[in-house]
């Protein structure tokens, strides 16, 4: 595997990582394609396109404040970026730039879609909205609390919404239903399903991720952080849920019955700072870390051990994203760096 | 990693009824040219008359932390949108928190010493507290609300105070004083006060409110190097009663009325920090939902310098800051605000410190 430390103004190759110094807190990335897209502090969204890392990256300005949050769109190519300005905006994939909803005073704080059902979720405060068609009136959904994270299941048919005390779960094509909770007291933030939609997966405002398995309403309970988790992903399979929080990567198993009772297995990082991004490959069995040293890391759980990507520098690892291909890899920071590695055969 | 040192951003924390006094300050500290720019967080987003994007309304949206327990009780709107604002960090200089006349100000308090994310990167500056004088003593009356946020408070300002006649002044005064002793109180009609006075003084932070009023008599800490503890087991080293110097005649403040009160404890004989650790250790395990705030300036045996040290109910912290202002003054000072303070007890448990 192929490493580098290239960082610099602008952006230059070196190695096999390429790195873009967009000066701004990367709040967020997501792929579409071949297109990487990163979301950052001063309302901007860049574009990168995977293939070609040596062209200049689109800057499109979405927000008058700050992005908030960030995810690929339906359509091939095309983003939705959340800001602190109250806008939801659709990116088109020629870099057209189209207000979806305006909410002034409030912060566009979560969104997300799938793409093979076609639906698209944000949350505002204490309420998501779901649109389908575009142009359609959005469907109000509302919670007794702030939303902490919102989720899409694989299948494309329901939607999770963290809040206080819970997860409540809503069909997103049956209007006029009330929600199924899912409860446990506390804030619960970002909300993940298991790659099968057996489990639900929450990371907690305490040290803690909390796991619903549906079948059974059985709870979860994971513990032994350092610190918030602020990010946790399944592997492709759903073999394991890997998540920071901790100075190694915390890998809890969810074969045979789920991670009840079991010990978690660790990747990664030697006791050091905590791990603040970590993202599963879409095709192969490698889970991608970043540190708040802003190392990165490759590996999984087992004896294995892992793979450095980079070394550290001082400068947070905020946001990890795959390409389709699972052979490029995106990185971005707390200073607005982002780091392109590419890990395909020379 | 960094703590909350120079880089850390200044919050501000505005209590006070409706009908106080707070908007007319948010709106002067939003409009007037005082070099700093602030983001505020509302709970009103109508109140404020101004547009402007770094004004944010919240929802004061308190939970328990720790399945339910009430001292780590914080606010979770507030973890949410500080952590968003820090990412547009460069665009503010300072944020701050106006809280609604109900609300309780320790969940507020209590976010800046919980989440990891806002202790690494904010400090609380103050708390300030707006009273209008006018009808302070009503709301003492008929609300515990109020006498909590006075609890509470660094600063107070006593408001509208051209609307009540002087003598009544001097008497609401001494009932904030006596829920309060270490609040800086200023007198002032339509918050009319130089904003320098309440904004980045550091008033939460011991070491600064020595270094700015040298004259700061009253027990006060916090801790640049953030040794933070929030710990529910029982220390179990309570010593005995040795020579002390007790504090004297004000030393409680019971309000006929009132269930809040002070209790100031003193003594020129050097503690032991360790002695000192476990007791405190426990009592705010035992009786921390009933102590609202804890200040201390302590002489501990065999350090030069002045152990500082803070509480909201159990979250707490301390460390040695500078040096003694004279090397013949080195009084070890305590001051507890709360419910139910078992008096004897408390001072039994202080004097059993000493070293």
């Amino acid at each position: 595997m192929a490493t580098g430390t290239n960082r610099g103004q602008g952006h230059r190759s070196g190695g096999r990582v390429t790195t873009f110094s967009f000066g701004d807190y990367v709040v967020g990335a997501a792929v579409n394609g071949q297109l990487f897209a990163v979301g950052l502090g001063d309302g901007t969204v860049r574009l990168i396109d995977s293939e070609t890392l040596d062209a200049e990256p689109v800057t499109v300005s979405a927000h008058k404040g700050a992005g908030l949050c960030l995810s690929a769109d339906v359509d091939k190519g095309a983003f939705l970026s959340g800001g602190d300005d109250g806008k939801l905006v659709r990116l088109a994939p020629i870099g057209a730039v189209e207000v979806l909803a305006e909410t002034k005073g409030r912060w566009v704080e979560h969104v997300t879609a799938h793409a093979g059902s076609g639906f698209r979720a944000y949350a505002s405060g204490k309420d998501v909205f779901v649109l389908g068609k575009l142009g359609a009136p959005p469907r109000k959904l509302s919670h007794p609390t702030s939303v902490g994270g919102i989720a899409i299941n694989p299948k494309g048919r329901r939607l999770a919404v963290s809040h206080y005390n819970g997860v409540s779960l809503w069909w997103l094509a049956t209007k006029d239903s009330e929600p199924v909770s899912l409860q446990w007291q506390g804030s619960h933030l970002q909300v993940a399903w298991s790659p099968d939609g057996d489990y639900v997966l929450t990371a907690m405002q305490e040290n803690a991720l909390h796991g619903w398995r549906l079948s059974d309403g059985e709870h979860m309970r994971m513990t032994g952080y350092d610190t918030k988790v602020r990010s946790m992903t399944f592997t492709r399979r759903g073999h394991f849920l890997a998540s920071g929080g901790a100075s190694r990567v915390i890998c809890w198993p969810f074969t045979g019955g789920g991670p009840m009772g079991k010990a978690p297995q660790e990747f990664g990082g030697a006791g050091g700072p905590p791990v603040t991004a970590v993202v599963a490959n879409p095709l192969h069995d490698v889970i991608a870390a970043g540190f708040e040293d802003g190392t990165i890391v490759l590996g999984q759980p087992g004896p294995g051990g892992s793979a450095l990507v980079m070394k550290a520098n001082g400068n947070p690892i905020t946001s990890l994203c795959w390409n389709p291909d699972g052979d490029k890899l995106l990185a971005g920071t707390e200073s607005g760096d982002v780091h392109v590695a590419d890990f395909r055969p020379i | 990693m960094s703590t909350s040192g120079s880089g850390a951003i200044p919050v501000t924390v505005l209590t006070g009824y409706l009908g106080a006094g707070k908007t007319t300050l948010l709106n002067r500290v939003l409009t007037e040219n005082h070099g700093k720019k602030y983001a505020v967080i509302v709970n009103e987003f109508g109140e404020i008359g101004i547009d402007n994007d770094l004004v944010v309304g919240a929802d004061e949206e308190v939970f328990e932390m720790n399945n339910g327990c009430i001292c780590c009780t914080v606010r979770g709107d507030l973890i949410r949108i500080i952590g968003s604002l820090l990412k547009r960090r460069d665009k503010f200089d300072a944020i701050l928190v106006e809280t609604t006349g109900l609300a309780d100000p320790a969940p507020v308090a209590q976010t800046f010493f919980t989440d990891d994310d806002i202790k690494r990167k904010t400090r609380l500056d103050s708390i300030v507290t707006v009273l209008d004088a006018k009808h302070v003593e009503q709301r003492l009356a008929d609300s515990h609300e109020a006498e909590e946020q006075i609890a509470f408070a660094d600063i107070v300002l006593l408001n509208k105070t051209d609307l009540v006649a002087t003598g009544d002044v001097g008497r609401i005064e001494a009932r904030v004083r006596a829920l309060n002793p270490f609040a800086k109180i200023y007198h002032t009609s339509r918050c009319n006060i130089e904003l320098d006075k309440i904004l980045d003084k550091g008033a939460f932070d011991l070491s600064r409110a020595l270094e700015l009023d040298p004259c700061f008599l009253h027990g006060h800490a916090h801790d640049p190097a953030h040794d933070h503890s929030h710990d529910h087991e029982h220390g179990d080293d309570h010593g005995h009663n040795h020579g002390y110097d007790h504090a004297g005649a004000s030393a409680a403040n019971p309000i006929h009325d009132q269930d809040i009160r002070s209790i100031s404890l003193a003594t020129a004989a050097p503690l032991s920090a360790d002695k000192f650790d476990a007791w405190m250790t426990d009592l705010l395990a035992t009786e921390g939902q009933n102590i609202l705030r804890t200040k201390g300036i302590l002489n501990m045996a065999g350090n030069d310098r002045r152990f500082v040290f803070q509480a909201v109910h159990m979250v707490s912290e301390g460390d040695y800051t500078g040096p003694w202002p004279a090397k013949d003054n080195r009084r070890s000072r305590l001051v507890l605000i709360g419910r139910k303070l078992d008096e004897a007890a408390l001072e039994k448990g202080f004097n059993g410190c000493v070293a």
